[in-house]
């Protein structure tokens, strides 16, 4: 079961749909980027998994993995920063109730 | 010439532009620039006429080249000035009578003391553009002094702008005359298409030279276009409407521009443009219908009118109508000879008609005047020479002119253009002599308080209206001499002096016809219309001596109201509708004002209600559905981002569903 890569995959599929659904249903802005981050990283759980199944892409699935921290890494600092001046702003984490763009 | 030809117009330009500069600081004293200025224009004309008509040009005309006004790639039009012998005739009768007319508005605007500098600045102006129109080398300049012309007609008519009544006349003017421009205007465009110039002489050569291209317009066409704007300038029917109305402007201006010169632009215009309308007979028979119906309805109009100066302006409707008849037949010469001696003997009699009006203080109404012919002297005599002249009675100058036309009509094939002449010169020589009945003879009817104040205009004002009595007088028989019908009589030969000096014009065009001379026999048919004209005139002359009475010496004869009155009962249809202009502004206003303001009032509906309508209504479809459409908008992120998972699983879910199968 360990060498199988459906299992890795199936893995990083659940880990992806948890992300999903935590963004989709959670109203706490900061529930919902822990959510992407989930989803990220389930992400790349299946690029390694094929870069390591796969012998043709050799270090290629490493790299894009690595490259795809990167980019969550900022993409968290970007999106907490956001969520903690709305925060300021509105007085509330919870991201139904910022509906300016409504108005 | 160089310096001569430039000068006619330009002298009385510099007249109008000093007196619009300094004319209200000179007051009383405004009228020496512009009679001087006029007057040496006279002189500088005579002297090129006379160079002109003793064929002091080698090619028969004179070509003076100032500048090229418009290069514009291959439309080239210069400015310049052509005299020809045609040009030279015309000379004649502008500057002569532009100059008596100007010595006499000395005297007739001196109790305008305001007007006084911006009426001789007018004068002046529009003695410009009347000398350029005459003058122009191409299509472009006649067309700009065509304009200028009707802006002088214009402003001059709206004179004494405070009047309603003139403001309004002055509107009427301009309005009709833009409709026969749009026609000129077209008119030239299509010869600018079909020869690519605009120089007179060269458009009219490639317009009638054998071709074997045809031209993209046909020549019937522009002959037509070009008469379109001789219409409305020389007020023929359907545009004839605006000259009677002109009247409201001071009588100087009638006399000058609506009797003796601009009216005359449109007959001037057709006989330069001969050629072109030789190469269209059937422009030609339009041209000859509508000039000799204008003719006789103007002339009908005539009869009834009360007013002296309105039936003075219908007479000119129906001289002018008698010259268009002339050219429509291809007697061009007999039309610019009526031109010239109407020119003298019109301009006489509104001359004289203003100082009638002048005597009686300011009443124009003829039913208020009658017994002046002791009273006002000089203005009688000088207007009876006028009357006379016009009735067509030997040997005055009006008889050579219209005898020819009527003479000329019939024998060219024209009988029923003859017939209705004949009935026109009958009702010519009654109006004209009804008009000096009611005004000179007879008891007075002046008002009781004007009467004793009745005078003889003075000096400045008498002095030329002798001045043009004796052209009334002599012009026809020295113009036709040693020609027919006279100089046949005493057995001399030759065409007569102005057909001599028309001949080189006119050659081309009657060419063109494949026409000749006709033999002239005073004993044949010539002497038997002679006649007829004669006795036409004394007829009518006579019938209005019976109705209206006559004082000349032991002729006398009281006039008899009653017999008018039970006349005018015995036909009240033609009465009334004599009287009432044939209803010509009834109509134009049920047309024009009713209709058309329907019509009008229908298009702003459409444009506010259709047009508009749509517009708005896309704006409103718009602005709704966005609305509506906004509503799907939330605003709440999540929202947004179920979109997007929905729509990513749907795109993956249907690329693993085509891409598995």
């Amino acid at each position: 079961m360990a060498d199988s890569l459906d299992a890795y995959l199936v893995l990083a599929g659940a880990l992806f749909a948890i992300g999903t659904f935590g963004f989709l249903a959670r109203r706490n802005a900061i529930s919902m980027l822990m959510s992407i981050e989930l989803m990220l990283n389930a992400v790349n759980l299946a690029i390694v998994a094929f870069g390591s199944f796969i012998p043709e892409l050799k270090a290629d699935g490493s790299v894009i993995a690595l490259m795809v921290m990167a980019v969550a890494a900022a993409e968290a600092t970007v999106g907490l920063a956001i969520v903690i001046a709305i925060y300021r702003n509105r007085k509330t984490p919870l991201v139904d109730e910022y509906d300016a763009m409504r108005r | 010439m160089d310096t001569l030809i430039p000068l006619i117009a330009g002298l009385p330009l510099a007249g109008f532009v000093i007196t619009a500069a300094i004319g209200r600081r000179l007051g009383r004293r405004a009228w020496w620039i512009p009679v001087l200025a006029v007057g040496a224009s006279w002189a500088i004309a005579m002297v090129v006429v006379a160079t002109a008509l003793t064929g002091g040009f080698a090619e028969g005309s004179y070509t003076v080249r100032l500048w090229e006004w418009i290069p514009a790639g291959d439309f080239h039009v210069e400015a310049a000035f052509v005299v020809d012998n045609l040009t030279a005739v015309l000379l004649i009768v502008v500057t002569t009578i532009g100059l008596l007319v100007h010595v006499y508005s000395i005297g007739y605007m001196a109790h305008d003391p305001a007007g006084y500098w911006r009426f001789f600045a007018y004068l002046n102006l529009f003695m410009f553009s009347m000398l350029l129109l005459v003058l122009g080398d191409s299509w472009l300049t006649v067309f700009v002094a065509w304009e200028l012309v009707g802006l002088c007609s214009y402003l001059l008519i709206g004179f004494w702008f405070r009047k309603n009544t003139a403001a309004l006349a002055s509107k009427k003017a301009f309005l009709v005359n833009r409709v026969g421009d749009v026609g000129f205007a077209l008119g030239i465009m299509a010869i600018w298409v079909n020869t690519g110039t605009l120089n007179i002489q060269e458009s009219i050569h490639v317009l009638t030279s054998e071709t074997l291209v045809a031209f993209p317009i046909p020549v019937w066409v522009i002959a037509l276009l070009v008469f379109a704007g001789a219409m409305g300038k020389s007020a023929q029917f359907p545009l004839h409407v605006w000259l009677p109305d002109a009247m409201e402007g001071p009588t100087p201006v009638s006399a000058l521009i609506h009797a003796a010169t601009m009216v005359n632009a449109g007959v001037y215009l057709v006989a330069r443009a001969n050629p072109i309308f030789a190469s269209a007979p059937e422009a030609m028979v339009v041209v000859a219908g509508i000039g000799i119906f204008t003719a006789i309805l103007a002339a009908s109009i005539a009869m009834t009118q009360t007013d002296i100066k309105r039936v003075l302006a219908y007479s000119t409707l129906s001289q002018l109508g008698y010259m268009f008849a002339a050219l429509g037949v291809g007697a061009w010469t007999a039309a610019i000879f009526h031109l010239m001696t109407h020119g003298f003997f019109k301009g006489l009699l509104f001359l004289g008609s203003g100082s009638v009006i002048h005597a009686v203080h300011e009443e124009q109404d003829m039913r208020k005047m009658g017994g002046l012919a002791k009273k006002i002297p000089h203005t009688y005599w000088t207007m009876l020479i006028g009357a006379v002249a016009i009735s067509g009675i030997p040997p005055l100058a009006g008889f050579f002119s219209k005898d020819e036309i009527l003479g000329e009509a019939y024998k060219l094939g024209f009988a029923w253009v003859w017939a209705i002449g004949v009935v026109v010169a009958i009702m010519t020589a009654f109006y004209m002599f009804r008009l000096i009945g009611l005004t000179f003879w007879g008891e007075s009817r002046v008002d009781k308080a004007v009467e004793p104040n009745v005078h003889e205009s003075p000096r400045v004002m008498t002095v030329p209206l002798w001045l043009l009595a004796i052209p009334s007088l002599l012009l026809g028989l020295v113009l036709a001499w040693p020609g027919p019908p006279l100089g046949s009589l005493l057995g001399l030969e030759g065409p007569g002096l102005l057909a001599g000096w028309l001949e080189p014009v006119y050659e081309h065009g009657l060419e063109i016809l494949g026409r000749h001379e006709a033999e002239f026999a005073i004993f044949g048919i010539d002497g038997v219309l002679i006649l007829v004209s004669i006795a036409v005139a004394v007829g009518g002359m006579l019938a209005a001596w019976r109705l209206f009475g006559v004082e000349i010496g032991s002729l006398r004869r009281r006039a008899e109201p009653a017999q008018v009155k039970s006349l005018s009962a015995r036909v009240p249809f033609l009465y009334r509708a004599s009287l009432n202009k044939w209803w010509f502004d009834d109509l134009n206003h049920l047309v024009f004002i009713v209709i058309g303001g329907r019509v009008a009032a229908f298009a702003w509906w459409f444009d506010a209600k259709v047009v508009d309508g749509i517009v708005n209504g896309i704006g409103a479809v718009t602005r709704r559905s966005g609305g509506g459409l906004a509503r799907v908008q939330t605003g709440h992120v999540q929202n947004y981002a179920l979109g997007i998972a929905v729509g990513l699983i749907v795109m993956a879910g249907s690329y693993l569903m085509i891409a598995g199968r």
